[in-house]
C-alpha cells in the first residue's frame, strides 16, 4: 500500500515536472505541418491548374484575336475588290465613252453622207431636167425632119412636076429627104441613149434612195446605241451606289471589329494580369515550401533535444 | 585582408603552411587518411588561432585532390570559429554558441560573413544556423565536407557543423551563388511521396518520378546518374532555384544529393553556357567590388567532375584569379544562406 502510494507521487512529481507535454506539443505540431504541407500540395495542384486553365483562355483569345484579325483582312480584301470594282466601272465607263465618241463620229460622218446623198438627188433633179430638155429639143428635132421630110417629099413631086428642070432640085429634095431620115435615125439614136441614161440615172437614183434609206436606218441603229451606251453608263452608276453602300457596311463593320479588338485586348490584358497574380501566387508558394522546410527542420530537433534534456535530467 | 593558400600534393602540413604568418581565421582542407594528424598539427603550429577544418579537394591555380591545402585570413580580420553537434538530431542544442561567436567578433551584415563545413542534415542544419544568422543580417557560404569528419579549434568532431564568423576589417563582404542551368521546357512539378530523411523522391505531379524523369529525356534507368550533369532538378525557391542532383534510382522513385519535401516545385534543368556564365559572375563581381581583397569560393564535386571532363577546370581557375587572390574548396554540396544546393558555385568576397 505504502509502495503504491509512492509509485503514484513518483508519477505525479514526474508527470508535473517532466518534458512530455513538450513533446506532445511537439509532436502535434509536427502533424498539424504534415496536414499544412499536404494542403498546400492540393493548393499548389489547384493553383497550377487554374494557372493551366488560364493559359488555355489566354491561348484561346490569342487564337480568336488572329481570327479576327483575318476577318478585319477579309473586310479589307471585300474593300480592295470592291475598290477594283470601281476601277472595272470606270474602265467600263471609259470605254463606253470612247465607244459613244466613235458613234458620234460615226453619226456625224452619217449625216454629210446624207447631205451628199440630197445633193447627189439634187444633181439627178437637174439631170433628169437636162435629160427632159434633150428629149425635148429631139423631139423638135424629129418633128423639124419630119416637116423636112415631108418638104422634101413635097418639092420631089413639085420637081417630078417640073420635069427635067426639075430634076436637079429633085435630086437635092431627095438628098434632103435622106438627110432628114439619117437625122431621124440619129435622132432616135440619141433619143435611146438618152432614153438609157435616164434609166440608169433613175435606177442610181433609186439606189441612192435605197442607201439613204439603209443610212438612215444606220443613224437609228446609232441612236439606239447611244440609248443603250446611256442605259450601261446609267447601270455602272447604280453599280458605284452598290460599291459604295459596300464600302460604307465595310467601314462600319470593321470599326465594330476594331472596337471587339480593343475589348479582346482589354480582356486579355485582365487575363494576363490574373495569371501575373497567379504566377506571383506560385511563387509565394514555391517559398513556403521553403519555410515549411525550414519548420520541419526546427520542429524535427525538439523530440531529440527533449529526449536528450530528460536524459540529462535523469543523470 | 589578405588570403593566403599554402597546398602540399603530398599531404605534408609543414609544406602548405610554409610562409603563412599570423593568421587570424584558418580553413584546412585535408585528406581522410591523414585529417586527425593535420588537425593537431594545425593547432600546435597556431595555437589558439580559430580554425575549421574538413576532408575534401581545395584549389587556387591547381586543384589538391589527395594532399593538403590551407586557406587562411590573415591582417585586417576578426574571427570566431565554432562547432554544432548532433547536427543529425538536434544542431539547435548548440545554436547559443554561433550567437556568441556572432557578438565576439561583432558581426554586422555589411562586413562580415560564415563560413561552415558540414558532415551532413544540411538542409536542417543551414535553417538552424540562419534562425541566428538573419537577425544579424550575415550571409553564409559554405559545403559538405567528406568522410563524415570536421574540425574546429584543433579538435575533430563527427556528425557536426564547424564555422567561422569572419569579419573583414577593411570593407565590405558579399556572397554569390552561381548557377550554370537554365529552366529546359516549361515542365513544373509538385512533388510528394518524399522522405526527407532519405532524399528520397516519389513522385512528381503524382507521377513516377523515375517515370517522369526518363519519359522527358528519353533516358534508361542506367543513363539516369550520368544524365544528372546534363539536367539536374531545380527546387524553386520565389525568384530562386536550387539544384538538386540525382543520386540513385529506388523502384519508382529517385533518391538525390539533396532532401526534397513534399509540396516543393521542382523544374527540370538544362546545361547552360558554363564559360559565359562564368564570365557573367566575373563581371558581375568587378562590377559590385572594384577593389577586391580576397575571394573564398566552395565549387561541388559534380562541377569539378564536369569542368574537368570538358578540359576547362584549369581555365575556370585562371580565369577566378583574374578577380585576384582566388581559393576554395570542392564540396559535396554546397551552402548559401538557408538554401542548400548541388551542382553550384558559391562564394564570399572581400572587399
Amino acid at each position: 500500500m505504502l509502495f503504491a502510494g509512492k509509485k503514484r507521487e513518483a508519477r505525479r512529481v514526474q508527470e508535473e515536472t517532466g518534458l512530455y507535454p513538450l513533446l506532445h506539443v511537439s509532436e502535434s505540431l509536427k502533424e498539424y505541418q504534415r496536414m499544412l504541407v499536404h494542403q498546400e500540395v492540393t493548393s499548389l495542384w489547384e493553383l497550377r491548374q487554374v494557372g493551366a486553365s488560364f493559359s488555355g483562355v489566354l491561348e484561346n483569345a490569342d487564337h480568336f484575336q488572329v481570327k479576327l484579325e483575318n476577318l478585319d483582312g477579309s473586310f479589307t480584301n471585300i474593300s480592295q475588290t470592291s475598290e477594283q470594282f470601281l476601277q472595272v466601272k470606270s474602265a467600263v465607263a471609259g470605254s463606253v465613252e470612247e465607244a459613244q465618241g466613235e458613234m458620234a463620229a460615226l453619226a456625224q460622218i452619217s449625216a454629210e453622207v446624207q447631205q451628199s446623198f440630197d445633193a447627189m438627188r439634187e444633181t439627178f433633179g437637174q439631170l433628169q431636167s437636162a435629160i427632159n430638155a434633150i428629149q425635148h429639143c429631139m423631139d423638135k428635132i424629129v418633128s423639124i425632119a419630119d416637116e423636112t421630110n415631108i418638104l422634101a417629099i413635097n418639092a420631089s413631086i413639085e420637081a417630078a412636076r417640073a420635069g427635067a428642070a426639075g430634076r436637079g432640085f429633085s435630086v437635092v429634095a431627095e438628098q434632103v429627104k435622106r438627110l432628114a431620115e439619117e437625122i431621124k435615125i440619129l435622132t432616135g439614136e440619141v433619143d435611146a441613149g438618152v432614153r438609157d441614161v435616164e434609166s440608169s440615172a433613175g435606177q442610181l437614183n433609186d439606189r441612192i434612195g435605197l442607201s439613204q434609206q439603209t443610212l438612215g436606218q444606220g443613224v437609228g441603229i446609232v441612236e439606239e446605241a447611244n440609248e443603250s451606251f446611256r442605259k450601261i453608263t446609267e447601270a455602272a452608276d447604280g453599280a458605284v451606289t452598290v460599291q459604295e453602300d459596300i464600302s460604307g457596311v465595310i467601314t462600319v463593320s470593321q470599326q465594330e471589329l476594331q472596337s471587339i479588338r480593343q475589348f479582346f485586348s482589354q480582356i486579355k490584358e485582365q487575363y494576363q494580369d490574373v495569371v501575373k497574380h497567379i504566377d506571383s501566387a506560385s511563387r509565394l508558394g514555391t517559398t513556403k515550401s521553403a519555410l515549411f522546410e525550414d519548420l520541419d527542420n526546427m520542429i524535427s530537433q525538439i523530440p531529440p533535444l527533449v529526449r536528450d534534456i530528460e536524459s540529462q535530467g535523469k543523470k | 585582408m589578405k588570403q593566403f593558400f599554402g597546398m602540399s600534393q603530398t599531404g605534408s602540413l609543414e609544406e602548405a603552411l610554409r610562409g603563412l604568418y599570423q593568421p587570424q581565421f584558418i580553413m584546412l582542407l585535408s585528406n581522410e587518411e591523414q585529417f586527425e594528424r593535420h588537425v593537431e598539427e594545425l593547432e600546435k603550429r597556431c595555437p589558439g588561432v580559430p580554425s575549421i577544418g574538413c576532408i575534401g579537394m581545395c584549389y587556387q591555380m591547381g586543384v589538391v585532390e589527395h594532399g593538403v591545402g590551407v586557406i587562411a585570413f590573415c591582417d585586417g580580420v576578426a574571427a570566431a570559429a565554432g562547432v554544432l553537434e548532433h547536427v543529425s538530431t538536434m544542431p539547435v542544442k548548440y545554436i547559443q554558441r554561433l550567437e556568441r561567436n556572432i557578438q565576439q567578433v561583432r558581426g554586422s551584415s555589411r562586413d562580415t560573413v560564415c563560413i561552415d563545413f558540414c558532415t551532413g542534415n544540411d538542409a536542417c542544419v543551414l535553417t538552424t544556423m540562419n534562425t541566428v544568422l538573419r537577425q544579424h543580417g550575415i550571409s553564409l557560404v559554405g559545403g559538405t565536407g567528406g568522410e563524415g569528419r570536421v574540425s574546429a579549434n584543433g579538435r575533430v568532431y563527427q556528425d557536426a557543423v564547424v564555422y567561422g564568423v569572419v569579419r573583414n576589417l577593411g570593407g565590405c563582404v558579399k556572397t554569390y551563388k552561381e548557377n550554370i542551368y537554365h529552366q529546359l521546357g516549361n515542365y513544373r512539378f509538385i512533388a510528394s511521396d518524399t522522405d526527407r530523411a532519405k532524399y528520397i523522391l516519389g513522385s512528381l505531379n503524382g507521377k513516377s518520378a523515375k517515370q517522369v524523369y526518363k519519359s522527358i529525356l528519353h533516358v534508361t534507368d542506367e543513363e539516369i546518374l550520368t544524365r544528372t550533369f546534363q539536367n539536374p532538378f531545380g527546387k524553386v525557391n520565389g525568384d530562386d532555384t536550387c539544384i538538386i542532383s540525382i543520386k540513385d534510382v529506388q523502384g519508382g522513385a529517385l533518391a538525390c544529393f539533396r532532401q526534397v519535401n513534399d509540396s516543393d516545385v521542382l523544374i527540370l534543368l538544362e546545361l547552360g553556357d558554363y564559360r559565359a556564365i562564368v564570365q557573367d559572375t566575373i563581371r558581375q563581381i568587378c562590377r559590385e567590388f572594384p577593389h577586391r581583397s580576397a575571394i573564398f569560393s566552395v565549387n561541388c564535386l559534380f562541377r569539378y567532375k564536369l569542368f574537368s571532363e570538358q578540359n576547362y577546370m584549369q581555365a575556370y581557375l585562371r580565369d577566378m584569379a583574374a578577380l585576384g587572390n582566388h581559393a576554395g574548396f570542392v564540396g559535396y554540396g554546397e551552402h548559401y544562406n538557408n538554401r542548400f544546393v548541388n551542382q553550384s558555385m558559391t562564394c564570399a568576397v572581400f572587399e
